[in-house]
């Protein structure tokens, strides 16, 4: 079951659109009697956030254009929108051009980020972004 | 390779394969060169069971995607803390067989 191309694709589309599909269920106003439903594991069971609390609610001030209090309640959200608005474009583009530069991409990134020289310092950044999840309070 | 020799290896090493695998991986192991011996007896699988009680607890943070090697889809997990508990949750089922299709991987880089 190795990943090949149409693989990574079916899946990043489909965390996509259940990411869209989140985003909007929590924006919208229609679902309010489920404010209190959370996902995070973590958060239920410890009561300690885990390094990706947050996100959502990052994601909607960047919808609302609040580009600092993204930053503020997570950085990753800047990250992940990023992500989810660059994705499905561009495997839109590869389907249609019957390329696979996404998933050339995805195999290229997994071989650098795996080096020591970038793999340490990413991991210590995650475990900042926890310490300052924690200390925020999420 | 000598036949004494592979049975060995799959005796000990079995475990780290899927079971419709074992038979394809002993039938290469007799046509391989005696070359690959070395590299083979040194190298290390991941250990399925061990990946799946770090799924089970750390399964959120993708540390067990990081682990067997698939670095892109941990990020993945890590980012949407474990694709909002969901992807967490299937991996607990999923992460073993994985973990086995990452070693048949890793085998078939040797031998190939």
């Amino acid at each position: 079951m190795a990943l090949t191309s149409n693989k990574l694709y079916v899946l990043i589309a489909t965390a996509c659109s259940v990411g869209y599909g989140w985003l909007f269920f929590n924006i919208s106003e229609s679902f309010t009697d489920f404010s209190n439903f959370r996902v995070c594991l973590i958060k239920e069971v410890t009561r300690i956030p885990c390094p990706s609390c947050g996100t959502t609610r990052g994601v909607i001030s960047l919808t609302k254009g609040h580009f600092l209090d993204a930053i503020y309640t997570n950085p990753f959200s800047v990250l992940v929108a990023a992500i989810m608005i660059i994705a499905p474009i561009w495997i839109v583009l590869d389907v249609v051009k019957k390329k696979t530069t996404l998933f050339h991409f995805y195999q290229r990134a997994e071989k650098i980020i795996i080096k020591p020289k970038i793999a340490i310092p990413l991991i210590v950044l995650v475990l900042l972004n926890w310490i300052w999840n924690i200390a925020k309070g999420l | 390779m000598e036949a004494q020799k592979v049975d060995m290896f799959i005796m000990s090493n079995g475990k780290y394969f899927e079971s419709h695998h074992v038979n394809a991986i002993r039938n290469s192991l007799i046509a391989a060169d005696d070359s690959k011996w070395p590299m083979l007896s040194v190298t290390q699988f991941n250990d399925p069971s061990t990946i799946l009680i770090v799924s089970i607890f750390a399964g959120q943070l993708g540390i067990d995607r990081f682990m067997i090697g698939d670095t892109g889809l941990g990020v993945g997990k890590l980012l949407t803390c474990g694709g909002l508990g969901i992807w967490a949750l299937i991996d607990w089922f999923m992460i073993q067989s994985a973990t086995r299709e990452k070693n048949m991987e890793k085998i078939q880089q040797i031998l190939g």
